[in-house]
């Protein structure tokens, strides 16, 4: 009886430790901490103009261009962009030199930048620029934000005339990098 | 979107578990242990679960984080952390949460004393969780794709599915003789909310290469697809109710019915070399219910607008052409899902004679006239990835004749050191059980993987006690 009551009592004892569980400090409002903090690559316009379709007698000429651009519409990316990078290349194998204008527009046709790239005439080396990246933050970054068009204005220098037989490529092509904190 | 992170974390945080109840199996003082095999060598002239209290049972397991990785207050950014959980899972790894709730139990012999059949019967209900670590799009969401160009990150990381349903499940096993019992189990299941996203693919690509028009090689291919039943309702504008009510509401008198049975033996070799194995869930619930589907499906290649120069053929928005590449559709058809299916299989080896007088416990002779018993079980459930296998030793002694303790050791994905204990005992007529699972972690158990414990009270009646 007596050996039955000490076992009865140890395993009383043994699984009471089992239940005097513990757990550390946890801080559940540490969720509020979060910050994302992703940074995005992406394409943006691009062309690629043979020589052909500028043929020309030697004059200046002018190829404007609008296209639509509501990569802002989306609110949760416009409010929680902080910075933009904005990467240009130009590869000219055609013996004109050219004039890239790049132009902001907002809803109203309003030019809120003009960015301008120039590139010389093909003279038979690679002739491939890479500008430096344009930054857009704080103040550029809002006029930025407000764009939904994007111009482009190609101004052709004078130069050789072009014909149907001319060589060589006008390639543009574009890319940004998209900073963002998401709190 | 920030919510969206926000119910991503929470749900990983309550989220972790395995079905298994390594503890529960042949542990034959307790009627429960008919749920996990109807095979059982179950014996009472009739019994009766504490409504509500009679199996109160939650499993919680996250295979490569706990909750102190995540939630500590020690200091370390909140943000650092998460990205320590993130590179230290795989898509791989999983969170579950597995609750179920006894409503009621019952069980009687059936055909007279000297039978050895009985029928069991009652309804639960259960709330299932399991989700894969993300891995591929949380990265791309910390960090985006700048660092990660020539990398494809998987879609098929999503993977998530979760329902509340009720069980109502009636029962019958049969000591065919002194070596076997069958038994099985026929269950309707009621689901009152299913979201099942298990059976994506695709891929988010950003690549480069010289010479292309583009700077970037970009190309999302979408196979996503979320089914849902019982649950569109609530996500409309219009909807003014309580969200726990309606759900409650419709699992147990509105819901997705299904079918289901389960199945078990014991078998003896010897009078104390024992052999045991079930099935469960092995069922499907065919989604009828308030059920809406939502697809992204399609490839899109995006390469930036194309400015042609040209006034008359100005090529279209590319955000529209987005739109049009991977649409979003709902669509309302029916769907079925299965349920997680469980297959516990045990060989025991009984030594030791047992103190108590074994002639008043008539029914459960075999078993209970050892004090002692070993052994090793096998659990292996079906999983949307590949299954989850658990082994598990144990050990067995009857301490009083109305006391029983199992002692279990248990090596699968969450842990290699899940220590399992269980106590049964019998007051008068009412029967306690406790069963705990992962004990060693019990001493932090914010540091656990997994952590399960099941608990519950019935009146069990035997004839000796008449």
């Amino acid at each position: 009886m007596k050996a039955n009551f000490i076992k009865r009592i140890s395993t009383i004892l043994f699984l009471s430790c089992l239940f005097l569980s513990c757990s550390s400090d946890l801080d559940f409002d540490q969720t509020k901490d979060l910050k994302l903090e992703p940074v995005f690559v992406a394409n943006l316009p691009y062309f690629n103009i043979p020589a052909t379709q500028l043929i020309n007698d030697g004059s200046v000429a002018l190829y404007p261009d609008v296209t639509e651009f509501d990569a802002f519409k989306e609110k949760f990316f416009r409010d929680n962009l902080v910075k933009v990078g904005l990467d240009f290349e130009i590869d000219n194998t055609i013996i004109r030199a050219f004039r890239i204008d790049l132009l902001l527009l907002d809803a109203n046709n309003q030019v809120l930048e003009r960015d301008t790239y120039n590139v010389q005439a093909y003279s038979g080396t690679s002739n491939i620029i890479k500008f430096p990246t344009e930054v857009f933050e704080g103040q550029r970054l809002e006029l930025l934000k407000r764009t939904t068009k994007l111009g482009f204005l190609v101004t052709m220098a004078p130069g050789p005339p072009l014909d149907q037989n001319s060589t060589g490529n006008l390639k543009f092509r574009s890319g940004a990098t998209v900073y963002m904190v998401i709190e | 979107m920030r919510k969206l992170y926000l119910i991503l974390l929470v749900a990983f945080q309550l989220s972790s578990f395995a079905q298994n109840k390594e503890v529960l199996y042949n542990f034959t003082s307790i009627p429960q242990s008919s749920l996990v095999n109807p095979g059982a060598d179950v014996s009472y002239k009739f019994y009766f679960g504490i409504p509500v209290l009679s199996g109160v049972s939650a499993n919680l397991g996250s295979s490569s984080f706990s909750a102190y990785d995540l939630f500590a207050n020690n200091g370390v950014d909140f943000n650092d952390k998460v990205r320590n959980v993130i590179n230290n899972s795989s898509g791989k790894d999983k969170t579950q949460v597995n609750q179920q709730l006894e409503l009621f139990s019952g069980g009687f012999r059936v055909g007279g004393r000297d039978s050895q059949s009985y029928i069991s019967f009652g309804a639960y209900q259960e709330f299932d969780f399991l989700m894969y670590v993300p891995k591929d799009l949380a990265i791309l969401a910390l960090d985006g794709n700048r660092d990660y160009i020539g990398k494809a990150f998987n879609l098929a990381d999503l993977n998530v599915r979760a329902e509340v349903l009720s069980v109502f499940h009636v029962g019958f096993h049969k000591k065919l003789n002194e070596k076997l019992v069958l038994g099985g189990r026929a269950k309707l299941y009621s689901s009152g909310a299913n979201a099942t996203s298990t059976k994506n693919s695709g891929f988010i690509y950003t690549g480069q290469s010289a010479g292309s028009p583009n700077i970037y090689e970009q190309v999302i291919a979408s196979n996503l697809e979320l089914k849902t039943s019982g649950i569109a309702t609530f996500t409309k504008d219009e909807y003014e109710g309580s969200i726990p009510k309606d759900i409650a509401h419709n699992t147990f008198f509105n819901g997705s019915l299904g079918f289901g049975i389960d199945a078990g033996l014991t078998y003896y070799f010897r009078d104390n070399l024992q052999f045991t194995a079930s099935v469960v869930d092995l069922g499907f619930i065919n989604h009828t219910k308030d059920i809406e589907t939502l697809t992204y499906k399609g490839t899109y290649n995006y390469k930036g607008a194309n400015p042609s120069f040209d006034p008359v053929n100005e090529p279209g928005d590319i955000f529209d052409e987005f739109d049009k590449a991977i649409p979003r559709d709902t669509l309302y058809s029916k769907y079925t899902t299965w349920r997680p299916t469980k297959f516990y299989s045990s060989i025991q080896y009984s030594f030791g004679e047992s103190r108590s007088n074994a002639d008043c416990n008539c029914k459960g002779k075999v078993t209970s006239s050892y004090a002692n018993a070993v052994g090793g079980q096998l659990f292996i459930m079906s999983m949307p990835v590949e299954p989850f296998v658990a082994l598990t030793a144990f050990y067995k002694r009857n301490i009083f004749e109305k006391l029983d303790l199992k002692a279990t050791y248990t090596f699968d994905s969450y842990s290699n050191k899940n220590i399992g204990l269980g106590v049964s005992g019998t007051l008068g007529k009412l029967n306690m059980y406790l069963l705990v699972n992962n004990v060693l972690e019990y001493k932090d158990v914010s540091k656990a993987n997994s952590i399960a414990f099941q608990f519950g009270f019935n009146f069990v009646f035997h004839d000796s006690e008449e």
